[in-house]
């Protein structure tokens, strides 16, 4: 008995009962979906009147639409709408673009080379990075002679240690070492990336948070691909390589058409995460990187929560990655390495 | 099943991709290790040019290695590759002219058949016109022309293996390397692809080097046949003189169905004994041995006329002929007979042997006692 409840059935098989009621629930939870999405586009078009005397939840019957709240976002702030608007798209499209094509690399190559770094060797290079961080903080000597010194330590010692090595790690250990650099709070490094930037001039640059943003979603890249690569037989790159292909042809004619979903999948993700990320940019941005996130907090600032601006202001946030969505949303097919392998 | 892998044998359409140009593949004295397992050990093989070469051995004995390593899909440790008389050692793949066929066929799944077929022309730069026409003749030799704007799933698993075939005539390369590429076939399917390939090659006339675990494959399919035993090849000849001499208890116990008889016993002064009878034996040599005869080279007589004697432990009809189990002392020897045979559990019964197909083994080295 329980079983049938998960064995999938034919639609005209389903009891009708059965049919009222799960259709029922379906439709409760669009509702639940969908109603803020609802409440947001009518919000925006309710003066703060409307707002305050709420709820009002249909327009022309309970609330006369006004465009006032568009009229301010697009040319009362105008300037100070568009230019998060495109800080935004430039941060995340760079950002996303260099995440995942970094983390797409780094993870073909995890699924395909076999890598065997000495522990010994690995060790050596964090022991040289702790004697530079005591010198520089305890010792006060200068960075670069610190640099140096341990550098050319590291160097001098680095072949001896590889020759006698007897313990390796192996691609799983790095493969966990990239995605251990996520399970650090991000609020953890926000002073050290604030200091970092600083000290090179990047602060308010746009620059500042590509180079940010790519480095902290390059893990999750690198994470979500080598699964979609070390899917690809391993068989159907050989069989190239014998047909006569080089590997760079490999690559981008064989391996990236097969993972083009898993691409596809991972970019949409990173570029979410990057379009809606806050902190960092809270801390990185003052006027002239500011992105969109720091402008819908901003309506919420001395005067109590502006909703129905925020309302503008979600609504044209959330438009480019929907139009984004449904036209990539073709390349998510699943099955498509079906008929590679086996018959 | 689709039709087109069911017809009968059709005129020859290969006259027109046959290779000129067939080379010679040479291993010479080729080791692999893998960590600290050896699994290739001092190989060499000569493979002539035009040559239909089996590796046969059971599964981890190091022929598909073998194959890898003439690919260039793995290095050898130790010993060098040859094709034709370049040195490919160090080559990769791509330059070393010879194709695959893999297991799993391997096709490019987001390709189609004319994509799959022309790839290795089209990464080779050959102008398109020559690509067209190139992969047009040989759909048409493998009967593949009605699929080629299909993708490879929406193939049958024959049909698939007929792409991957393609992919490799289509390129002429001087020797192909087969790694099991029937044994993802259905049994019917697979004897009937077993032909074609035979006759491909034939009409080929391109070195050919076939990995199986499969004896039936090898004997019908080859040439000569290489029989690999723990990376050690172990013989090196015509499938019918595997058959027939083997040199050593590994090959005479690999080839044949039902497998040959072992009967341990020992030699000496010209006489073979065990416990429960006596040979004589034309071979000079003292010591623990082991007697083998292929079921098929035994006969049963009445219990009088017998060289020696057994009882019948289990008798099987497996349709033209039954096997006939006997207890000969404390060890069992498997006779082929008639179907007509009619003996009763527990009768005694003599058996003869064929004395020119009788073999003597060393027990401890393996190696053929041959005679004086």
């Amino acid at each position: 008995m329980i079983r049938r409840l998960f064995v999938p059935a034919r639609l005209d098989e389903i009891p009708i009962g059965t049919r009222v009621i799960a259709y029922g629930l379906l439709g409760l939870w669009t509702l639940v979906v969908l109603f803020p999405l609802y409440w947001m586009a009518i919000t925006s078009f309710k003066l703060p009147i409307d707002v305050s005397n709420g709820p009002a939840y249909v327009p022309f019957i309970d609330f006369k639409p006004s465009l006032d709240a568009w009229h301010y976002i697009f040319v009362d702030l105008g300037p100070d709408t568009f230019r998060p608007y495109v800080n935004s798209l430039i941060i995340a499209t760079f950002s996303t673009a260099a995440a995942v094509f970094l983390g797409s690399i780094a993870a073909y190559a995890l699924a395909r080379i076999e890598y065997r770094p000495p522990v010994a060797a690995v060790g050596l290079g964090v022991l040289m990075l702790a004697v530079v961080v005591a010198a520089v903080g305890w010792g006060g000597v200068d960075l670069r002679i610190a640099v140096a010194v341990c550098g050319a330590f590291f160097f001098l010692l680095l072949r001896p240690i590889i020759r006698r090595a007897r313990r390796h790690f192996a691609n799983d250990d790095i493969l966990f070492w990239i995605i251990s650099q996520r399970i650090l709070p991000p609020v953890v490094t926000v002073i050290p990336i604030y200091l970092t930037f600083k000290s090179i001039g990047l602060l308010d640059t746009r620059s500042a948070l590509i180079i940010t943003y790519a480095t902290a979603n390059v893990p999750i890249v690198v994470w979500l691909m080598f699964d979609f690569f070390a899917s690809v037989p391993k068989e159907i790159e050989e069989s190239a390589q014998i047909d006569g292909a080089t590997r760079f042809a490999i690559l981008f004619g064989i391996v990236v058409p097969l993972v083009a979903p898993g691409i596809v999948a991972t970019g949409l993700l990173v570029l979410i995460l990057s379009w809606n990320e806050y902190l960092f940019a809270l801390f990185l941005s003052t006027a002239n990187a500011q992105t969109l996130p720091l402008l819908v907090a901003a309506q919420n600032a001395t005067r109590g929560p502006q909703w129905w601006n925020m309302s503008v202001l979600i609504l044209i946030m959330i438009l480019p990655v929907m139009l984004l969505t449904l036209t990539l949303q073709r390349f998510i097919v699943k099955g498509i390495l079906v008929g590679a392998v086996k018959g | 099943m689709n039709h087109m892998e069911r017809q009968a044998p059709r005129p020859s359409h290969f006259a027109s991709s046959t290779v000129p140009h067939s080379k010679s593949v040479s291993l010479r004295n080729v080791s692999k290790t893998f960590g600290d397992t050896r699994v290739l050990h001092d190989l060499s093989l000569d493979v002539h040019a035009g040559e239909f070469l089996v590796l046969l051995g059971e599964s981890g004995c190091g022929k598909t290695t073998a194959l890898r390593i003439i690919a260039g899909l793995e290095s050898a440790s130790e010993g060098s590759i040859y094709v034709g008389e370049n040195d490919v050692t160090q080559q990769l793949p791509r330059d070393r002219d010879v194709a695959m066929v893999f297991q799993s066929y391997a096709l490019y799944p987001h390709k189609t058949v004319f994509e799959n077929i022309a790839y290795p022309l089209i990464v080779r730069k050959r102008a398109k016109a020559e690509i067209d026409a190139a992969v047009r003749d040989v759909a048409a030799s493998v009967h593949l022309e009605p699929q080629l704007d299909r993708y490879p799933r929406q193939l049958s698993g024959g049909q698939r293996q007929r792409v991957a075939l393609a992919r490799a005539i289509v390129r002429r390369p001087a020797a192909f390397l087969m790694d099991e590429p029937l044994s993802n076939l259905d049994a019917k399917l697979r004897g009937h692809m077993r032909a074609e390939l035979k006759h491909m090659q034939h009409e080929l006339g391109v070195t050919t080097i076939y990995v199986t675990h499969d004896q039936i494959e090898a004997m019908t399919l080859a040439h000569r046949v290489a029989l690999i035993d723990k990376g050690v090849l172990q013989q090196l000849d015509v499938p019918a003189r595997i058959y027939s001499d083997p040199a050593n208890l590994f090959v005479a116990g690999f080839i044949g169905s039902p497998p040959m008889n072992f009967l341990r016993g020992t030699l000496a002064n010209n006489r073979f004994e065990a416990e429960g009878l006596t040979l004589v034996a034309d071979v000079n040599h003292h010591g623990e041995a082991v007697l083998g005869v292929r079921p098929e080279d035994c006969m049963l007589v009445t219990a009088a006329d017998g060289e020696f004697r057994g009882h019948i432990y289990s008798v099987e009809l497996i349709g033209d002929h039954s096997l006939v189990t006997l207890n000969v002392g404390e060890q069992q020897i498997v006779v082929k007979v008639s179907n007509m045979f009619a003996g009763e559990i527990g009768m005694e019964v003599g058996l003869r042997a064929n004395r020119e197909r009788v073999y003597f083994f060393d027990q401890r080295s393996g190696l053929r006692i041959r005679q004086c």
